[in-house]
């Protein structure tokens, strides 16, 4: 059973620590994924007595394999087996602020700092053994865990916790591992979570359930923009145990068993305002006729306008041009495990317990929405079963929080599927026109490219195109929308690649040969060769209803290239076999990688071909499983991954990149199985449409 | 409110719950076992699998009053003390997980399907598992995986 400490006095920091020392260093070189203008000075390592490193970051878990992969980074450095060091993540009273676990960020961003930690605290171990020995450092060999002197004495880390009496490492500046002589990253360590997986043992924040837990139930309108207006409680009230909260436009209820909760919810009548979303039927004209002029803003990481050369006279110079309009419908997340959280008050402190990808901002959001110091409110993370973006707001902690507040025992929150797929963001609704021009010898020498409340990352086309101008017009969304996995570059990737495979046809030229011709980066080249390759791209003649896509993409620093092969029977469309090809630079774990290219790209089907949020003027309709169909067993083709390791090169993120090459290489088939162009995601309905228009006329 | 009594990976339980009261949640919060996890409340995720006379169920669709006197067996009770079961041992070799949360039932109907059928091809085990989601899309390593522990080739 779990034991919730609601507050982290010093004595439970040292004690969830163990005994030891802190390491402490400056922010200059250690900081956070956002800039931050004040010096920090960041507790990073923890060296137990026994010489267990423990490694504290605001990063966290989301089933991307990240506990492992820093495990073996901070191995790599310290010179220290796997198994001897322990992470910390996500709990806002003992870890640094790394930013949200987002964006593909953790491994081309906080890889490097905590490498750069564990690289100082090893040149600690061997300078301390250095002085007491007398002896130039520069002889002394750390491995194993220690330092070594050519006469045979050695120095742990057990050691220099012993001895420490200082917390700061100043030489921040030691030497990484040369990546070329990797002995422990770069390898395929298993997950460090595996064996408390496979058991039922690992403890997500929905398995949370202390003795004197409550749980909390909260009623809710029709649809996010229901507002309270009245309710009448005595039935509920009479129940035994039966807590009834209102606070701040939130209802619910606390009881003593989660049944009891449910029902003690269903016997409080509610009355809520009569807000509408707006019209499903006219989402798309919506979507357009609001859409506003491209803010050309700060840059940052995804510029809403970019422009290149001319147009304009790109397109008067084009022996072909193209003009098509692509769609994409709302989709959920779905996270296997709904959101839950656990809040506790102790005085005016509130301590949460939750499975969010943002400690530091959900603690910052709580803090000012019961306007409070953020130094009284404590996040605390389990690893969480799965985000891919989705769990980067704070409403069903807040909510937690809200029903706790004024008693001493935890309230726990658990939301249902329907909660979790209908009360929090889904990923845009978007429209992209994309009109291009194409030269006589099957280069494309204009490309115009608008995407309306998609979203303005991967707007950049990774081709060489010399004249372009790509943007985002941001409109006005009847549901709420924010991060999916990728973002808006799933979509955006969808609309190059299958304008690209269209040109293909008009020019006449292989699409692979075609993208060969417009390609100037040779990364982009080499994962489109090997994928093709590893394919056998152009063996086998496509017809008869089997056809053979392909795509590529840069998408957050990831090259992808994705080829596929699918049948086509009437409606359906059976996935067969996917190729595809990854560098994403220096590869500190193969399986992980391969497996989060295999993720990203049967995640990515479920988009492609039939996930669909629905909806009416009054809610969404099809926010549960029975409802929604997601990728399973027998959606899955049998998938081969090659990965480039690019040892000389930075890591850069994996979570995210393949996804997007996924829906334009789907597409791309079924119209070389001899189907039609589909320009819509998910593709299903649409391939439905066509099909039986064709039939009408 | 009632008194059920449950048979758990071996244990006798008397739980005050109602009848009614899906299995999940008996197994959950009144004796603690987690392993078995909530992810539809409707029968079709499969991450709250366990079996129930040797076949699996899905827990979040069973009232606890149906399954009394019946052998149930959850992710908890598959393990002989600190050793793996065979299964167990062929998902972490596989690395046939993101997140894990969907592990637990997908284990679970692997110990049904293999009871019934031990030696499964690939296209039986597709079959018998499409109930499951793993929504981290480790369809392929779950395959091999359950492959391996049946004793067949890796490659199905």
């Amino acid at each position: 059973m779990f034991d919730i400490t609601a507050q982290l006095t010093r004595r439970e920091a040292a004690k969830r620590l163990g005994a030891g020392v802190l390491f402490t260093f400056t922010a200059s070189r250690l900081g956070a994924d956002e800039s931050k203008d004040e010096p920090l000075l960041t507790s990073r390592l923890h060296v137990a007595e026994d010489g267990t490193v423990t490694v504290l970051t605001g990063k966290v878990e989301i089933g991307q394999g990240i506990r492992t992969t820093l495990a073996q980074a901070a191995a790599e450095e310290l010179k220290l087996p796997p198994a001897r060091i322990r992470l910390i993540m996500g709990d806002t009273a003992l870890v640094p602020d790394d930013g949200g676990t987002w964006g593909s960020m953790t491994t081309p961003r906080t890889v490097p700092v905590i490498r750069q930690a564990c690289a100082s605290l090893r040149e600690l171990l061997r300078q301390s053994a250095a002085k007491i020995w007398n002896i130039d450092s520069a002889k002394l060999n750390v491995a194993d865990g220690r330092a070594t002197s050519p006469d045979g004495r050695s120095y742990d880390y057990a050691e220099l916790a012993k001895s420490a009496v200082f917390g700061v490492a100043r030489s921040t500046d030691a030497a990484l591992t040369d990546p070329a002589k990797w002995r422990v990253c770069g390898t395929p360590l298993r997950s460090v979570n595996g064996p408390a997986i496979v058991s039922g043992k690992l403890t997500y924040s929905s398995d949370l359930i202390a003795k004197d837990t409550l749980f909390g139930k909260v009623l809710r309108g029709p649809n996010h923009r229901s507002k309270l207006l009245g309710f009448e409680d005595a039935q509920a009230r009479e129940l035994p145990g039966v807590r009834v909260v209102h606070e701040e436009g939130v209802l619910g209820v606390t009881a003593p068993t989660e049944v009891l909760a449910e029902k003690a919810a269903r016997l409080i009548q509610a009355r809520w305002s009569d807000d509408e979303l707006g019209g499903p039927e006219t989402l798309f004209k919506d979507l357009r006729s609001r859409a506003r002029a491209p803010e050309a803003g700060n840059g940052g990481r995804y510029p809403p306008v970019m422009h290149a050369g001319s147009v304009e006279a790109g397109m008067a110079s084009a022996a072909h041009k193209l003009k098509a309009t692509y769609r994409l419908a709302y989709i959920a997340h779905m996270p296997l495990e709904c959101r839950t959280a656990v809040a506790q008050w102790q005085g005016d402190r509130l301590t949460v317990h939750c499975g969010t990808q943002a400690p530091f901002l959900l603690r910052s959001e709580i803090a000012q929405a019961l306007n409070m110091p953020e130094e009284r409110v404590r996040i605390v993370v389990s690893d969480t079963g799965s985000g891919y973006g989705g769990k980067h707001s704070s409403e069903c902690e807040l909510e937690a929080a809200r029903l706790s507040r004024g008693i001493t025992q935890p309230v726990r929150l658990a939301w249902t599927r329907a909660e979790e797929s209908t009360r929090v963001y889904c990923r845009p609704a978007a429209i992209i026109d994309v009109t291009s021009g194409l030269s006589s010898d099957g280069k494309v020498v204009a490309w115009d490219f608008h995407n309306i409340n998609g979203g303005p990352a991967g707007l950049t086309p990774p081709y060489a195109f010399p004249n372009h101008s790509v943007a985002f017009h941001a409109s006005d969304s009847p549901l709420q929308q924010g991060s999916y996995r990728s973002l808006a570059a799933a979509g955006n990737a969808f609309a190059r690649e299958s304008q690209m495979n269209e040109m293909a046809a008009i020019a006449g030229v292989d699409p692979l040969e075609f993208r060969l011709r417009n390609i100037s980066d040779p990364r982009l080249k080499a994962v489109l060769l090997r994928a093709a390759h590893g394919f056998g791209w152009g063996k086998r003649k496509a017809g008869n209803g089997t056809g053979f896509g392909l795509a590529c993409n840069l998408e957050k620093g990831g090259y992808i290239a994705l080829c596929a092969e699918l049948d086509v029977n009437g409606h359906e469309v059976k996935l067969r076999r996917f190729v595809a090809a990854f560098d994403a630079g220096a590869v500190v774990n193969p399986d992980m990688l391969s497996n989060q290219v295999e993720g990203a790209l049967v995640q990515g089907i479920g988009g492609a071909l039939f996930e669909e949020l629905k909806f009416d003027r009054q809610r969404i309709l099809n926010g549960v499983f029975s409802g929604y169909r997601l990728p399973r067993f027998s959606d899955t083709p049998e998938i081969e991954v090659h990965l480039i390791d690019q040892r000389n090169l930075p890591s850069a993120g994996a979570g995210e990149s393949p996804i997007t090459a996924v829906a334009p290489a789907i597409a791309a088939a079924i119209y070389s199985a001899g189907g039609k162009r589909v320009r819509e995601m998910p593709m299903l309905p649409a391939l439905q449409e066509t099909t039986e228009s064709a039939k009408i006329s | 409110m009632g008194i059920l009594k449950l048979t758990v990976n071996g244990a006798e339980h008397h739980i005050d719950a109602e009848h009614t009261t899906p299995l999940l949640i008996v197994l959950r919060d009144h004796l603690h076992l987690t392993g078995a996890k909530y992810g539809c409340g409707e029968g079709q995720c499969g991450a709250c699998t366990v079996l129930l006379s040797g076949k699996q169920v899905r827990s979040c669709i069973t009232p606890a009053g149906e399954v009394a006197g019946r052998p149930v067996e959850t992710i908890e009770g598959l393990s002989q003390g600190a050793t793996l079961h065979r299964i167990q041992q062929a998902f972490i070799e596989a690395s046939a997980f993101q997140c894990g949360f969907c592990t637990p039932g997908m284990i679970m109907a692997t110990a049904g399907l293999l009871r019934e059928n031990a030696h499964p091809s690939g296209e039986e085990i597709r079959s018998a598992l499409d109930g499951n989601i793993c929504r981290c899309g480790t369809y392929s390593r779950i395959v091999k995986a359950v492959a391996k522990a049946a004793g067949g080739a890796e490659r199905v």
